[in-house]
């Protein structure tokens, strides 16, 4: 018998998707309700969210970089347009360009002062992240918007498939597709990723690596104020502390969807589909363990324990090098 | 019993897919000088890292004065008295050159604090038997690399070795300094009782200073602890690469008078670099020699705008030009560089052959939308990786499993494919083995002959001697000479030697 393995089995994602698999059964059986049409649409809610951030954050490790502005930075776009929308009126469509262009602003901010400083994204995010919320709260202050048009709050609850599926889930899963096609197929994607990997040899081949550096951070500012905007929407709201206090509650699923993924810390490597996949390994998670009613102390010990798990995935697979295609 | 004091015998080793040992043997007589040679891949480093306890062996035993042993650490091996000496500096440039030789045995006081005294005296002892004239408190960053490369043998034998493995010592140093290491060497063998491996790619070196040599070749031995005195050259690169070494002797005509291409006027800039004049001639090699820290690789970057340009000019065809940045370099000048540093600055290790081959005409390739796919590269650099005779399994293989020759061939591919009017190449066959060497050498000849203009960097000087056109020798970032080359090796080695020595 000369019995092949595929390839595709190898990879990280062939492994997360196994994961996934295991939990759905797992919590199907041992949980009342996991499966009920009500649990899958707030799981596709829940879940296009922590994907957007995801992502938002893989873009940055992709630099060999981190974004811990993230969360105060997705929040402060949120409220831009929810002041846009109600206390300046301005249409649906227009504010939403607006927000996804500030929000990129502010990501061009972080990227900006880490080429020109030197310093690393780690320091200067955190930095910028006190700023944005600082900033965010005093102009708000405090306040939230909660009389958005009804058109954007109504498609934050429109039900999909049989009323299975949140849009806003589509809205993420579109996106993957694309960062898949921009970082696969075209000439931009593929100098971000070079200039990631090795940024010395990657300037001295003719790439200009600080611009691209920026405009990985660009890139992430400009999902982060997207996560926002679905974040507001599925909550009908524009409020403050909707991602806790300086955006800290993204700030877990960030950092676990791409590592879990297979995005390498070091940089050098994307992997758009593991994100998704991570993303969806951690609200599978979360959410059952919420319905096993172990209590919210055991759900952050669990996600703690999953993060360092898969940190030192992260060490392993760096040590046994790339083996899979640099996009995937 | 013999007089051995080190004996491998029967050694095999295997990683995976690859024999990288196969049967070798080796043994080292005490007192004596021996030479590992072979080309890179021919297992040369593995044997080293095996005698140095950083491998275990498959097969085959490990004699040492004698006795079977097996070292599991590094550190096993040092305690037995077998020290390595690499190529990299292993010395922590920030501390002195006393806390440095003590590292590892830091002499205490009565409250268990380092005591600072001793440590300069200890340290002085071993210094003053190299006959090393160095403060101990000196810190080893202001030392001359001859001198860093002089303290890591001290160091060595600060730690009792009675083995010493050199990997490359002359690698980085002038003819003077090298002279000096090797009395030094005759020296400790006589009257320190040690016995020494010596690695390098310099025959000459060998010739010179060994007893006896041992050359692998595919992991096996194509000689074993011969008489150096039974051998010539040709012999011995015979041995090494399994055929006669090929001599190319270009007939190519450059004509100085034709007008500049590329022409740097009265060039000051931030690293040091003072009143640098230089011209380039169209299909011309223009050799920058110098010793390690005279400037010539400071003074490319800084052409090509990684480096700050003080004052000066810099001509393109007689039009003044500013180069930015690498990239504009390449897209607004057609001028290329290919680096030194392969690993660091060459390619990106962790990414596959194609996208290394690749990435400097991706902005060309590019079509509507920024797309681009796998094909279109593929079409495009296929034929200069095919020229080059890259060896790999496939366009997808990671380029970190690939040999240094592969390596480098891909880093040169690269810039094929870009088609450039000028390449700057930086010591383009350093660490690479003799075939690829000499196959790299008429590659460099032929693009100029086909009219690319070539600034080469290169310490070996046969290599320089046989490339360029012209040579300018460099010292302390100026320039300090300009010669003609007539390609005869005495001539030219001894009129660039009095350049530098003025």
């Amino acid at each position: 018998m000369n019995f092949k393995i595929p390839n595709f089995v190898k990879t990280n994602q062939f492994g997360l998707l196994c994961l996934v698999i295991i939990f759905i059964c797992i919590f199907s059986f041992s949980t009342d309700g996991f499966t009920s049409r009500f649990n899958i649409y707030a799981l596709s809610r829940v879940v296009a969210l922590d994907i957007m951030i995801g992502l938002a954050m893989m873009v940055v490790i992709l630099t060999g970089g981190l974004n811990l502005s993230l969360g105060a930075l997705g929040v402060s776009a949120a409220m831009f347009g929810g002041w846009c929308m109600e206390s300046m009126g301005i249409p649906i469509s227009i504010s939403i360009i607006l927000v996804l262009a500030f929000g990129s602003f502010l990501g061009w901010i972080n990227g900006f002062v880490t080429v020109r400083t030197g310093v690393h994204s780690f320091i200067v995010t955190l930095a910028t992240m006190s700023i944005y919320f600082g900033f965010m709260t005093l102009l708000t202050e405090a306040e939230a918007f909660r009389k958005l048009p009804e058109i954007f709050t109504d498609f934050g609850s429109l039900k999909l498939f049989n009323k299975y599926i949140s849009p806003l889930l589509i809205i993420s899963v579109l996106t993957c597709f694309i960062l898949y096609y921009v970082f696969k197929y075209t000439d931009i994607g593929r100098k971000l990723i070079a200039a990631g990997a090795n940024p010395d040899a990657a300037e001295l081949s003719g790439i200009s690596v600080d611009r691209m550096f920026i405009y990985c951070h660009m890139l992430s500012g400009f999902l982060a104020a997207l996560a926002g905007i679905m974040l507001t929407a599925r909550i009908g709201a524009a409020i403050p502390s909707m991602a806790g206090h300086l955006g800290f509650d993204w700030l877990l699923p960030a950092f676990l969807a791409p590592v879990l993924g297979g995005t390498l810390l070091s940089g050098g490597k994307v992997t758009v589909f593991g994100t998704m996949l991570g993303a969806i390994l951690v609200t599978l998670i979360n959410n059952g363990l919420y319905l096993i009613d172990v209590g919210e102390f055991w759900v952050r010990f669990f996600l703690g324990m999953i993060l360092l798990g898969a940190v030192l995935l992260d060490r392993a697979r760096e040590y046994f090098t790339v083996k899979n295609s640099i996009v995937s | 019993m013999s007089d051995n004091i080190l004996e491998l015998k029967k050694i095999t080793k295997n990683f995976p897919g690859v024999k990288a040992l196969d049967n070798a043997n080796f043994s080292l007589k005490k007192k004596s000088i021996h030479a590992l040679l072979g080309e890179n891949g021919a297992g040369k480093s593995t044997l080293i890292k095996i005698i140095t306890g950083v491998y275990n062996q498959n097969e085959g035993e490990l004699f040492l004065n004698n006795k079977a042993q097996t070292f599991n650490s590094p550190n096993e091996a040092m305690n037995s008295g077998i020290s390595v000496v690499h190529q990299e500096r292993n010395l922590i440039r920030r501390f002195s050159v006393g806390e440095n030789l003590m590292l590892t045995n830091l002499p205490k006081n009565n409250l268990g604090l380092i005591d600072y005294n001793a440590v300069a005296k200890e340290s002085k002892k071993w210094l003053n038997i190299m006959e090393l004239d160095i403060d101990p408190n000196t810190i080893v960053s202001d030392l001359t690399v001859a001198k860093m490369q002089l303290c890591e043998i001290a160091k060595a034998l600060s730690l009792e070795s009675k083995i010493l493995l050199l990997d490359e010592p002359t690698s980085s140093l002038s003819p003077q300094d090298t002279k000096n290491l090797f009395v030094l060497l005759k020296r400790l063998v006589a009257e320190q009782d040690v016995s020494i491996v010596f690695v390098s790619h310099k025959l000459e070196e060998v010739f010179e200073i060994c007893d006896e040599v041992t050359v692998l070749r595919d992991g096996k031995n194509a000689c074993e602890s011969e008489q150096i005195t039974n051998l010539n050259r040709q012999q011995l690169v015979k041995l090494m690469i399994g055929r006669d070494e090929q001599i190319i002797n270009s007939k190519k005509e450059v004509n100085f008078e034709d007008k500049n291409l590329l022409n740097l006027q009265s060039i000051n800039t931030d690293l040091g670099h003072k009143d640098i004049n230089l011209n380039l001639k169209k299909g011309e090699i223009l050799g920058l020699y110098g010793l390690v820290g005279a400037g010539r690789t400071e003074l490319l970057k800084c052409v090509l705008g990684l480096e700050k340009i003080n004052s000066g000019q810099i001509l393109l065809n007689d039009k003044e030009i500013k180069i930015k940045s690498p990239k504009d370099a390449l897209e607004k000048f057609k001028i290329g560089y290919i680096s030194e540093d392969r690993k660091k600055e060459g390619l990106i290790l962790m990414h596959d052959v194609l996208s290394n081959a690749g990435i400097t005409v991706w902005s060309n390739l590019k079509k509507i939308l920024a797309f681009l796919n796998d094909q279109i590269v593929y079409n495009k650099v296929d034929p200069y990786v095919k020229q080059l005779e890259v060896k790999t399994p496939s366009y997808q293989q990671i380029v970190s499993n690939l040999s240094g020759g592969n390596q480098q061939k891909i880093s040169v591919a690269k810039w094929l494919a870009s088609g450039t009017d000028i390449l700057f190449i930086d010591e383009p066959t350093v660490g690479i083995d003799i075939k690829t060497k000499s196959y790299l050498h008429e590659l460099i000849i032929d693009l100029s002959l086909k009219g690319t203009s070539i600034i080469l960097i290169t310490s070996d000087m046969p290599e320089m001697i046989s490339l360029a056109d012209r040579i300018i020798t460099m010292k302390d970032f100026k320039v300090v000479g300009e010669t003609i080359n007539n390609h005869n090796y005495e001539q030219m080695s001894s009129s660039i030697m009095d350049n530098i020595h003025e």
